[in-house]
């Protein structure tokens, strides 16, 4: 087919439609016209279309513009029609109707863990505070979880039956099987200050974040799998006094400006003094964690003079804190994985 | 540990209001649990810190109080008749295990009379939660909760040839407890005998043989020390934890002994009459010395950031029963022997903070800024979380361990065994996960069962991977910080998903990748695909294999992937950087190739790419669609665009189509493709 025949087609098709269109006048009219221009099957448009088929390549691109203005121009008076029956022929369209009381078009998002949003949130007051993040790894040796930590062979934190020992290798060799040194699943996150001690100059400012395990039966309130922060200070003078500081602005941030909280003394192998801090609500005190002035014991450990250096170390259960903030009952459901429980803690 | 506040005015007097003082308990080291009144006395639940065996009865819990307050302590006196016959005339005591029993002590008083206690006394026991027994057995427990050791009450004539051994328990020996239970033990406990059998299981609670009765009128009264270690081992594997061996895990006063012996002889002739034998059986040496420790007054203020005076740290030293070498600027306490757990500077620092009050440390001190920003990790999580929860996926975690069903044995990134746990985490799991998938198969299944339709989860997570060789000296096994997604969909959405991932954390500067397709024995075949850095995998995407879908019952598609994040952090760029554009316009070509159903895409594009040359700047997969009417059976349409631009100047059309002719040549010539006119 030549150029210049499809395109006169094309030209007369546009004018019939559009002298028909502007004439129209009522919706049952429009909407025949819709179907004898634009109709999917044996439409106008639909046929001339075919044409295209026909033309030779060089013309190919001319035609196929020429095509596209025309169909733009029919679908374009077309609409016009629909506007201006629109107003006094509404009701007796017989065609599609927009619903706009139909649900939106939602874009499809998932959602943060509120366990990964409350680890955020720490990390994020923290770095506020000047602390950064570190961490260590979960699998530990017994130095790095008890022996630098000042807790030694005999302390009760060490039974086998309080941790998770991994399983020694089954060897043929009985010599290796007893030369395999013990390692285990941190039983808390204090592992990282040892590592960070040992590795990176003082002064320093930490925090660490991440999965500990204990065994413990699931209930409502344990799992024995959990999340702990840990946070360390090291410096020249570093006193008692700018720990309860740092903590009072931390919690300040953490349960807001009017939060009431004491600080009181404890015991944790691996700080002295020690302190436990608790916030008031709901008209009792509750655990917010604990902490202390850094054991001269775990300086020596890790070959820090403690007559130079001084610090302070904190540490804080995450589920209880998470849970306390997005009203969770049952630490439980957080490893659940249940998508309606998760959706909730969208923000 | 319970305290009753009418039994505690016999060692202090009190003026404060109960609430009062139970605040300063708790604000000095002893948080309160609880008040609550029994048969009209007030009764508090204290929780006494590990370091703390010294308030284990109601004297220490006294001597707080007495400290805080500046109130005398009052010990009641012991002064016992005695008979003229000695002890050692009626019994024998060989202790065989001093190891686990440094000092073991026996009294003996003859012709009592068993009977109730007196009202007051039982009662007393009664409100802490103790069932009064007799006047003898209540004796015992009184002065344990007393003064905090441990004492134990033998009918003597039940013991056999008036011989008393201390030795370790023969392998299975068996014991019949005054819970009435049997215990089968083992070498390591102690065992309180004589020649025929156990009477008592050292430090944790006596037999049912030689329990006092009605018709006993003779008694050993036993007080001892064991060994911590010994005693928590006992407790814990025979699951037998009573206030005995609570109070002997935390080392009691080793001093104590004879007060507390004397102590419980007094109520018991006072209560069931008797003669008491001169003397006692004391198989022990006297206790070492406590140690002598130096402290600095300039120290203190070091710690505390605070000046405490002087001579206040010194009241406080010795009302806690510290004796004082004072100087000027230092002073050398030696400690009371109930304070074993006073032993360095810093202890007894923690002493003078403690009852001087941590209310008296400010909390507006000085903290001095410092440089502090956020890790690029975290930054790099922060896209990975936004990519995955913009494309869908919400985020679930997981237990690191899980159990051993063919799921849990999924493991694209080792071909060794798992580790495993001695203990396991919840019921069968004991394997350390060596990839995220079999967790988040299991997460889909469960919602699947609360009929949770077209779930998409991931999880960020560390798994463990072991190595081939023995873990030696301080090596400890591969943890690798992986992304798992699941999706009910064909794998192309998870591909999306690590392909935005992947361009967006190393930009275009990142290294390049090596695409294969891999044979994983979980995925369906030919539908895996991975992407390898220097040999290493990365990362790799596939769907469920039919058999294990099948065998899980899990409905629906099953994409799943897995990224090794701390290979994409460690080329990610610290932050995205300029490139130029060029100010000529491109121009866009579509093709539509037939080729052979085989022909893959990753084909059809290295052979574009190879082809194209350097103004061909983008080819972007449109859609592929099948014909079969025209095309006939085995073939399939692949509708791709060229973009093609130049830096330097605007293209002309005959460029273009220079561009494309060799493209479509190529693609013709290596992979059989035909051009779709028009």
């Amino acid at each position: 087919m030549a150029l210049d025949q499809f395109l006169t087609a094309l030209d007369s098709m546009l004018g019939e439609a559009r002298a028909c269109l502007e004439t129209v006048d009522s919706a049952e009219a429009l909407e025949q016209l819709r179907v004898k221009y634009t109709g999917a099957k044996n439409g106008e448009l639909k046929s001339i279309q075919k044409m295209l088929a026909g033309i030779e390549v060089k013309d190919k691109p001319a035609a196929g513009k020429r095509f596209n203005e025309v169909r733009d121009g029919i679908e374009g008076a077309l609409e016009q029609a629909a506007q201006r029956l629109g107003g006094s022929s509404q009701q007796e369209s017989a065609g599609p109707a927009f619903d706009p009381t139909l649900p939106g078009l939602r874009p499809r998002l998932g959602t943060i863990h509120p366990i990964t949003q409350s680890l955020e949130h720490l990390k994020e007051i923290m770095g506020r505070l000047g602390f950064n993040v570190t961490e260590g790894p979960e699998i530990e040796d017994p130095w790095h979880n008890f022996v630098a930590l000042n807790i030694p062979e005999d302390h009760p934190a060490r039974d086998p039956l309080d941790n998770f020992y991994l399983a020694t290798a089954k060897s043929s060799d009985p010599a290796a099987q007893t030369t395999q040194p013990a390692r285990l699943l941190r039983s808390q996150t204090s592992t990282v200050q040892i590592r960070v001690m040992e590795t990176q100059s003082l002064p320093l400012r930490i925090i660490s974040l991440g999965r500990v395990y204990r065994p413990d039966a699931p209930d409502a309130t344990h799992f024995p799998m959990f999340h702990q922060m840990e946070g360390l200070w090291v410096d020249r003078n570093v006193t008692m006094a700018q720990l309860k500081s740092v903590l009072r602005l931390f919690a300040t941030s953490y349960l807001g400006g009017d939060v009431n909280i004491r600080f009181r003394p404890s015991f944790f192998p691996f700080t002295e003094p020690s302190v436990e801090v608790d916030y008031w609500w709901n008209g009792q005190w509750i655990e917010f964690g604990g902490a202390g002035m850094v054991d001269p014991n775990v300086f020596q450990a890790v070959g820090i003079d403690p007559e130079v250096w001084s610090g302070f170390a904190f540490g804080l259960g995450v589920e209880r804190l998470c849970m306390r903030r997005f009203g969770i009952t049952d630490i439980r459901d957080l490893y659940r994985s249940d998508v309606r429980f998760l959706r909730q803690f969208a923000t | 540990m319970l305290i009753s506040w009418e039994w505690l005015a016999d060692y202090v007097t009190l003026d404060a209001p109960i609430d009062q003082v139970v605040d300063r308990w708790a604000l000095s080291g002893l948080n309160h649990e609880s008040t609550e009144w029994v048969e009209g006395v007030p009764v508090i639940d204290l929780e006494v810190t590990s370091n703390r065996a010294d308030c284990l009865g109601h004297i220490g819990i006294a001597r707080e109080a007495a400290v805080l307050y500046s109130l005398a302590l009052k010990i009641p006196a012991v002064d016992l008749p005695t008979s003229k016959q000695s002890v050692h005339e009626v019994l024998e005591v060989e202790n065989l295990f001093p190891e686990a029993c440094p000092r073991y002590t026996a009294r003996v008083i003859r012709g009592v009379k068993i009977g109730p206690s007196p009202e007051w006394f039982a009662k007393r026991l009664r409100t802490i939660g103790i069932r009064p027994i007799n006047n003898v057995v209540d004796a015992t427990n009184y002065v344990m909760m007393e003064c905090g050791q441990p004492l134990h009450a033998f009918d003597l004539n039940r013991i056999a040839s008036n011989r008393v051994v201390v030795r370790p328990a023969a392998q299975k020996e068996n014991f019949k407890a005054i819970d009435h239970r049997s215990y089968v033990l083992d070498p390591q406990m102690v065992v309180i005998g004589d020649s025929r059998s156990a009477l008592a299981l050292g430090g944790v609670m006596g037999g049912s043989d030689s329990e006092v009765s009605e018709t006993t009128v003779d008694l050993l009264i036993e007080a001892a020390s064991f060994e911590p270690m010994a005693i928590r081992r006992t407790a814990r594997r025979l699951k037998l934890h009573s206030p005995s061996s609570h109070r002997f895990e935390r080392r009691i006063d080793p001093q104590g002994l004879d007060f507390a012996s004397r102590r419980c002889c007094q109520w018991i002739l006072q209560f069931a009459g008797g003669q008491l034998l001169d003397g006692w059986i004391d198989t022990g040496a006297e206790p070492k010395v406590s140690s002598r420790i130096p402290l600095r007054r300039s120290r203190i203020t070091r710690v505390l950031g605070i000046e405490v005076p002087w001579e206040r740290c010194q009241d406080i030293l010795s009302r806690l029963g510290c004796s004082l070498e004072t100087e000027q600027e230092s002073l050398v306490a030696v400690p009371p022997s109930f304070r074993q757990d006073l032993t360095r500077e810093i202890d007894l620092i923690e002493e003078i903070a403690r009852v001087h009050g941590y209310e008296a440390i400010p909390e507006d001190a000085m903290v001095p800024m410092v440089a502090s920003a956020a890790r690029p990790k975290d930054t790099m999580m922060h896209t990975v979380r936004s990519i995955a929860c913009a494309s869908g996926f919400s985020e679930t975690l997981n237990p690191s361990l899980i159990g051993k069903a063919a799921i849990d044995r999924i493991s694209p990134w080792t071909v060794q065994d798992p580790l495993g746990t001695s203990v396991p985490l919840l019921e069968g799991a004991s394997h350390l996960r060596r990839s995220l998938i079999p967790s988040l198969i299991a997460a889909r299944l469960h919602n699947q069962s609360q009929s949770n339709r077209d779930v998409r989860l991931f999880e960020t997570a560390n798994v463990y991977l072991s190595q081939t060789e023995q873990l030696r000296g301080d090596q400890l096994p591969k943890e690798q910080y992986n992304f798992g997604c699941i999706a009910e969909s064909e794998p192309r959405l998870v591909r999306g998903v690590f392909e935005e991932m992947i361009d967006r954390i190393w930009g275009q500067e990142g290294p390049e990748l090596e695409e294969r397709m891999v044979d994983f024995d979980f995925l369906d075949k030919g539908s895996s695909i991975a992407w390898f850095l220097q040999g290493s995998m990365i990362a790799w995407v596939g769907s469920l294999s039919r058999s294990l879908a099948q065998a899980n019952k899990v409905d629906g598609p099953v994409a799943l992937g897995e990224l090794d994040l701390d290979l994409l952090l460690a080329s990610a760029r610290s932050v995205p950087k300029l490139r130029t554009l060029s100010p000529y316009p491109a121009i866009l070509r579509d093709l539509n190739f037939i080729v052979d159903e085989g022909v893959l895409w990753g084909q059809i594009l290295s052979t574009i790419e190879q082809s194209a040359g350097e103004l061909c700047k983008e080819v972007v997969f449109r859609e592929i669609y099948r014909d079969t009417k025209r095309d006939g059976q085995g073939k399939k349409r692949v509708l791709l665009t060229l973009t093609i631009q130049s830096d330097s100047e605007t293209l002309k059309g005959e460029q273009a189509d220079a561009v494309v002719s060799r493209v479509v040549s190529a693609c013709e010539a290596q992979r059989g493709a035909k051009l779709l006119a028009g």
